[in-house]
């Protein structure tokens, strides 16, 4: 393995499971191929490659936004060009593993708006509904199609030193990322054309039609061509570029609130140069909070008013449905094994984190006396922001975590920090091993389908588990390979 | 489609066509310049009055030098009118409406931007300049043609030629203003001697020069120019053409209420110009006039479509 020195003479394995490599200079079954393809390249080979997928991303515009960063709107997407590999066979489990979790999700969230059996058979406390801010009182009794609630979910996965695969969180309110997974293929196909053309990787590109396909099921009844849009928040929201992205591949329009008017008659119409037009289906990239300033927020100028009446109405169709993030929350994250059991009457095929709810007092004590082990995150805050990762924090910051949550134990839970695996990523030229995570993206409506593969976010700071894009992270192509008739 | 689409597409094409036409405006003029003596009436100044912007030009700058004139025309972010502001302001219509074109439209806007931003300095060099506007020219071709070829010829498309066509005849009509500097009786005995390649020059600018040639097949003269560029219904940069191309949009548009009515009036009084043996003063009251009609039809075109987003 002397050839693989040069860019492999920084790789050090830790404790924490490596995707690629199962020792220093040894590629898993999966990565041969790829590893021997990288010891064909020189140095001067990889940095041009880096180079060319770096300025397809500027050229094809592919961007995020930096709340903080003022005035620069759109940052590129940090990108890295070694791909991340899983093998068909396993997929096929996660895939499996995926769709009961998302089925049994919604039958929760139709059970919480409905009878909640669930409550009453005593799984779960009703005290964590009731509590529950991302619980919408105004969805109670209602119905959407087919009876599913979160229509998009994405999924966070990682793995364990164990080399399990567990997962950490299931996004049900507007999940993102689904275009930069897309984006990254495009680009992959464009740096490495050898490689994709001899090795049996499983295609992507057929999320949008897919997304589409769940959109037309879920439209309101006797509608065979509903009009479909995806409602943004506008050019300054962090995952614009996405909204218009994925509008522009489904044929869909991308509008903002003010495009769109809910009449008398409880339709939703959007301003067109013909007039008014009727819309049937929204994709709505908006949180529940700003939907509409009649029934959330007040101040809210990004909704739409009346849009709630019309779905109530049954005119409209909106994915996801409104209330359904009440699942999206670290604390009923920890119950998803039971609801599988419960409405499937099936073991979960994928396991939860261990997962500490501060809301119990037993927990709770657990939590305080191990803070440096732990880490802790608030129930419902997303993008890695207001959390506590206890053995990279200093005394004084757990100290102040301490004080918080005892505050408000119902909005902490806590985990044991996991060894989440790594991948080779280049860094200055050279491959080292960085923490990555996979948010698998699965739809239900009258179907359900999942991503193959899906966004591979890495920590891009040597030793950091935070893989968020807000913070540093970037992302990989992720490829689901057939080895079986090799 | 969304009005809110409408209104930005329509911006779109009206700022790529004045990034295109700036570019080809300041690259015919430095070949002008190789050909004249120093000291003519057609020094740099003459573009930032095409442009109408003599004030913020010297409240920026002492001298009307072609290292001004260039910069300020070209890269200066801070007017409005310049083509990379334009070419800022097309980049960011064309994000906010990626869902209604194909791809390659986008990354062809996005390129350009890039290579402009890049290479700002390029403008004071005279070969680099010269490459930067050719680069410009080709990337605006490129966009016509990839949408032309791409895309379906349906609402959004016909937004895009109305911005266009708008902007270019508007541009024309500025051309033919400084064209009339040629007319003026005080003119000196220099621009007098030079006269036919000045008119040359106005023919290159507006990329007529060949289809001058096959149309009047007689020597370049003033009149046949005017008359050329202000009539000809087939010629894509004569202001005829360019409302021939409005009225068929319009035409083929929804809820058009009046517009069309207004078309028709229009290309009846382009007809009906008569620029035989004009005077200078009487060829830039008709400019005048036509840059006034077709502000005003830009102002029909934004209340019939783009303001119902904000009316109900």
């Amino acid at each position: 393995m002397n050839a693989m020195k040069s860019i492999w003479e920084n790789y050090k394995t830790d404790a924490a499971y490596d995707e690629l490599m199962s020792s220093e200079f040894q590629p898993r079954q999966i990565s041969h191929r790829l590893c021997q393809y990288l010891n064909s390249l020189n140095k001067s080979d990889i940095d041009k490659r880096k180079i060319a997928a770096e300025l397809a991303i500027l050229e094809m515009g592919i961007s995020f936004t930096v709340y903080s960063d003022e005035g620069n709107i759109d940052r590129a997407w940090p990108f890295d060009i070694i791909p991340r590999i899983l093998s068909a066979k396993e997929w096929r489990t996660i895939e499996k593993g995926l769709k009961q979790r998302l089925t049994a999700l919604n039958c929760f969230i139709a059970d919480v708006y409905g009878n909640q059996d669930f409550i009453k058979a005593g799984l779960m406390p009703a005290e964590i509904i009731n509590s529950s801010k991302n619980f919408r009182k105004e969805c109670v009794g209602m119905k959407p199609q087919h009876n599913v609630w979160a229509n998009i979910c994405g999924t966070d996965l990682v793995r364990d030193k164990d080399g399990v695969m567990y997962v950490l969180e299931d996004n049900l309110r507007v999940p993102s990322g689904v275009s930069y997974m897309l984006e990254n293929r495009v680009i992959t196909k464009r740096v490495f054309p050898e490689l994709l053309q001899d090795i049996d990787i499983l295609p992507i590109d057929d999320y949008p039609s897919q997304l589409q396909a769940m959109l037309t099921s879920i439209a309101p009844e006797h509608i065979s061509k509903p009009q479909i849009v995806v409602l943004t928040p506008g050019i300054y929201n962090s995952a614009y570029f996405e909204h218009a992205y994925l509008a522009q591949q489904m044929g869909a329009q991308l509008v903002e609130g003010g495009d769109l008017v809910v009449n008398e008659d409880d339709c939703v119409y959007m301003r067109t140069i013909e007039g008014l037009e009727k819309v049937d289906v929204i994709y709505r990239r908006i949180d529940d909070d700003f939907l509409d300033p009649e029934v959330f927020r007040k101040d809210s100028s990004l909704g739409v008013p009346g849009l709630m009446r019309a779905w109530k109405a049954g005119n409209v169709s909106l994915a996801n449905a409104p209330g359904a993030g009440v699942a999206d929350d670290k604390v009923v994250y920890a119950y998803v094994p039971e609801m599988i059991r419960y409405y499937l009457n099936e073991e979960p095929l994928l396991p939860n984190v261990q997962t500490y709810l501060c809301d119990n007092p037993e927990h709770l004590e657990y939590v305080l006396a191990h803070l440096p082990e732990l880490v802790v995150k608030p129930a419902n805050e997303s993008g890695g922001y207001g959390m506590l990762v206890g053995p990279h924090a200093t005394a004084k910051e757990i100290a102040a975590f301490r004080q918080i949550i005892q505050q408000n134990p119902r909005n902490y839970i806590a985990q044991p920090t996991l060894a989440i695996s790594t991948a080779p990523t280049l860094c200055k030229g050279k491959l080292e091993p960085r923490h990555i995570d996979l948010r698998p993206f699965i739809l239900q409506g009258k179907n359900t389908f999942v991503t193959a593969g899906g966004l591979t976010r890495v920590a891009l700071r040597k030793g950091s588990l935070v893989v968020n894009s807000s913070q540093g992270g970037g992302s990989k192509d992720t490829w689901i390979i057939n080895m079986e008739h090799k | 489609m969304l009005s809110r689409s409408a209104e930005r597409l329509y911006w779109l094409a009206r700022y790529l066509e004045r990034t295109e036409n700036i570019a080809r405006l300041v690259s015919v003029h430095m070949n002008l310049l190789m050909d004249l003596p120093n000291g003519v009436e057609m020094g740099w100044l003459q573009l930032v009055r095409i442009n109408s912007s003599e004030k913020q030009f010297y409240d920026k700058y002492k001298v009307a030098n072609e290292r001004n004139v260039t910069r300020f025309l070209l890269v200066d972010e801070s007017y409005y009118g310049s083509l990379f502001s334009s070419l800022s302001a097309a980049r960011e219509n064309i994000r906010t409406s990626r869902d209604l074109l194909p791809d390659e439209a986008w990354e062809q806007v996005n390129e350009m931007y890039l290579f402009t931003k890049n290479n700002l300095d390029f403008v004071y060099n005279r070969s680099k300049r010269i490459e930067l506007l050719n680069e410009i020219l080709k990337g605006c071709q490129r966009f016509t043609g990839l949408l032309s070829g791409y895309m379906s010829h349906n609402h959004p498309y016909r937004f895009i030629r109305l911005g266009r066509n708008i902007e270019r005849a508007d541009m024309t009509s500025r051309i033919l203003d400084l064209a009339s500097l040629l007319l003026a009786d005080s003119r000196s005995d220099e621009m007098r001697q030079y006269e036919t390649i000045l008119w040359v020059n106005i023919l290159k600018s507006l990329n007529a020069q060949l289809m001058y040639r096959q149309h009047v097949r007689s020597s370049v003269n003033g009149d046949d120019v005017l008359n050329f560029l202000l009539l000809n219904t087939t010629l894509p940069r004569a202001v005829g053409c360019c409302i021939a191309e409005i009225a068929d949009c319009i035409n083929a548009l929804p809820n058009n209420d009046s517009l069309p009515e207004l078309l028709v009036k229009l290309e009846a009084y382009v007809q009906a110009i008569n620029i035989r043996q004009t005077t200078q003063a009487q060829l830039r009251g008709i400019l005048d006039d036509l840059q006034n009609k077709l502000g005003d039809l830009h102002d029909s075109i934004s209340k019939n479509w783009f303001l119902q987003a904000v009316a109900e």
